[in-house]
């Protein structure tokens, strides 16, 4: 009796899955991982591949990262080509739950209003632009329905049992959600107007969403680095367009920013854009508030800001 | 329904296009050794053309064809072409065709790819200018455990060198006994050759969120490139190990280590050689990195020799194929020092993928 416990416990230990009927889901960045323990709940169990204080374009895949592919029933990405890193995971993982086109196969950007679609020819002269269209889709808080609506039907398909509790998480997250919108949309009634510097070509949602102006970046095109002749371009326009406000990413290098902020007197906000970005940042909705509070604070500071 | 955009690989179905790409490969090499032919030049090294897709679900197809500079002319050869079949059962895989080994940490990686201008010594000492490359099929299994281990095995078919006889003579073996034995023009090349059988099994831990060690052990067997004129047998095997820290976003610590071990049974006796090199690496952002790799590598040759180096690396990486390199080399070798550099541009277009390493 006491050999065969052993050796149940060794085979959980050796095969986690089998320790307890969640469904398993690997997601590629923090805020689809919170998203979709929201919709989730206690049924299922969230893997993140990458850390919220990452650049989700340039995360490198590493081995550990398959394990959590190989385990899992459903995978949930941004798509877009945002994160391809994932593919050659996929591959790797030798997992036909998750590959594209299984019922484990969730792209969360599916159905989203998508901006930025380039139009005629798109090559590397152009940056690194997204062919789909502008990838960062989740920084605008109301794309959050869409993208649960893909991860509430992703994980249907891999526990069709448990479709209600789903269903009602998802209810009860878009209820939450609405009364945060009320309240992002009050806090952000001051920054109709604002224009907006940005390191890279991220906020373009976020900027739809909360009527903010998106004047320019800190890269000259996007994932460029900030050359001096394209900076010193930038700092003229700011001075003579009165642009006080400049917002980057917590990873993104400070130096061009800060340089650009001393030179033509704005502030620099440094801000997350994912679910762990900064230490307190700890779910979706932190995101937008640490956002706001940042943009309300900058533009209370330069009162002139609009 | 709104359908998902496809991974890439898949892009061209709607045309029934596979995703094509080019990396080509401009390298200049100074260095002081006169006996060097081809020194002091600036010149288009290599072009090579990827064509990958998807040929049937789970079912892939990567062909590789490259135009490479040989002393002074171009060569086309097909550098890997394979089917691949992505999950036969669960957790098994396997690939046909003309392949890059895999065996230790470079060997698998098209040159370009590489963090590197030049081969480690090693590699080239036991397996030629171009590494381990078989016409065959390997078969890798994925374990269902809570750590990532992977063990796979091949069977292959790898080019044999071409020389003459020179004749016999009287010889000591290893023994100091004097045997009577063929005596051949010896190619500056050993390589493996004929059927080979090769196994890998790699392991990897992620000790903390930010870091990865990777444990991996390899096994080659099967003859040596002259082996209709030396019959001899040959064996390599390897260690590697490798640590990854990511401290920051973009800031990335690698220390990379392989060693090999070649026997070669030959007739006047075995020959026992070993090989090694460790390479440290910090990436400061996205673009710049720098390195340093100490190398040490007996030759496979019944003479004992061996040569040591020390070299400087900088990569600035402009996207994640196009990349400007630099290298110092200083090599020890019995009876010289050469200082070598290389200045190299590698540019891609397209979507040019490789998988996971």
């Amino acid at each position: 009796m006491k050999r065969t416990s052993r050796l149940a416990a060794l085979f959980c230990l050796l095969f986690p899955a089998a320790a307890w009927a969640k469904l398993r889901v690997a997601a590629t960045t923090t805020d689809l991982e919170w998203l979709t323990e929201a919709v989730g709940g206690e049924s299922v169990e969230v893997e993140s591949l990458s850390t919220g204080d990452q650049d989700i374009h340039f995360v490198e895949p590493r081995p550990s990262m398959v394990m959590r592919l190989k385990r899992a029933d459903v995978l949930v990405r941004t798509g877009l080509d945002l994160d391809m890193w994932a593919d050659s995971l996929v591959a790797a993982a030798r997992n036909g739950k998750v590959v594209y086109g299984a019922p484990g196969y969730v792209d969360a950007s599916v159905g989203i209003e998508l901006l930025q679609i380039p139009v005629g020819k798109v090559d590397a002269a152009m940056g690194d632009i997204h062919v789909f269209g502008n990838p960062h889709y989740w920084l605008d808080p109301a794309n959050a329905a869409v993208i649960t609506k893909n991860i509430l039907d992703g994980l249907v398909r891999g526990d069709p049992k448990n479709e209600a509790a789903f269903t009602e998480n998802r209810e009860r997250f878009l209820a939450a959600l609405d009364a945060k919108l009320k309240e992002w949309d009050l806090k952000a009634a001051g920054l109709k107007g604002l224009k907006l510097v940005t390191y890279h070509n991220s906020w373009v949602y976020f900027a739809k969403r909360f009527g903010v102006e998106l004047f320019g970046n800190i890269e000259p095109k996007p994932g460029i680095p900030p050359s001096p002749s394209h900076l010193e371009r930038l700092i003229s326009m700011m001075k003579e367009d009165g642009v006080r406000v400049i917002m980057a990413e917590t990873y993104y290098p400070v130096k061009g920013s800060k340089m650009v902020a001393e030179k033509t007197g704005a502030e620099l906000v440094i801000v997350p854009s994912s679910v762990g970005g900064l230490p307190g940042i700890k779910g979706y909705f932190d995101v937008f508030d640490c956002v706001l509070n940042h943009l309300v604070d900058a533009v209370g500071v330069k009162g002139d800001a609009r | 329904m709104e359908a998902a955009a496809p991974p890439q690989g898949m892009r061209g179905r709607p045309l029934n296009l596979p995703d094509i790409s080019i990396i080509g490969v401009v390298d200049g090499h100074l260095t002081d050794d006169r006996s060097d032919a081809y020194r002091d030049r600036l010149e288009f090294r290599e072009v090579e053309l990827a064509l990958q897709g998807f040929i049937y679900p789970q079912m892939r197809a990567d062909v590789f064809l490259a135009l490479h500079k040989h002393e002074d002319e171009y060569d086309a050869e097909i550098c890997e072409a394979k089917a691949g079949f992505l999950r036969l059962a669960e957790g098994l895989s396997a690939e046909v065709g003309k392949i890059h080994v895999n065996f230790g940490k470079l060997n698998k990686m098209h040159t370009h790819h590489r963090p590197m201008i030049d081969q480690p010594q090693a590699l080239t000492g036991f397996f030629g200018d171009h590494g381990l490359i078989g016409q065959g099929g390997t078969a890798s299994y994925l374990f269902p455990l809570p750590f990532y281990l992977q063990a796979e095995g091949g069977v292959w078919r790898a080019p044999a060198h071409h020389h003459h006889a020179e004749g016999a003579a009287e010889v000591a073996d290893l023994s100091g006994n004097t045997v009577n034995a063929a005596v051949y023009e010896e190619s500056e090349e050993f390589s493996m050759s004929g059927e080979l059988f090769t196994g890998r099994l790699k392991a990897s831990f992620a000790p903390t969120a930010k870091s990865e060690l990777e444990i991996g052990t390899s096994l080659a067997a099967g003859h040596g490139s002259h082996y209709t004129h030396h019959k001899d047998k040959a064996m390599v095997s390897a260690v590697d190990l490798t640590f990854r820290v990511w401290p920051s976003s973009y800031a990335k610590w690698t220390l990379q280590n392989e060693w090999l071990h070649l026997s070669r049974k030959v007739p006047p006796g075995n020959l026992e050689r070993d090989g090694f090199y460790s390479y440290l690496s910090y990436r400061f952002d996205k673009h710049l990195d720098l390195g340093g790799r100490f190398d040490y590598a007996e030759g496979a040759w019944p003479v004992r020799s061996f040569e040591r180096s020390f070299s400087a690396i900088a990569g600035y990486h402009l996207t994640e194929t196009s990349a400007v390199r630099l290298q110092y080399k200083v090599r020890g070798m019995d009876d010289k020092t050469v200082h070598e550099g290389w200045l190299q541009l590698a540019f891609g277009l397209g979507p040019h993928s490789h998988e996971l390493e």
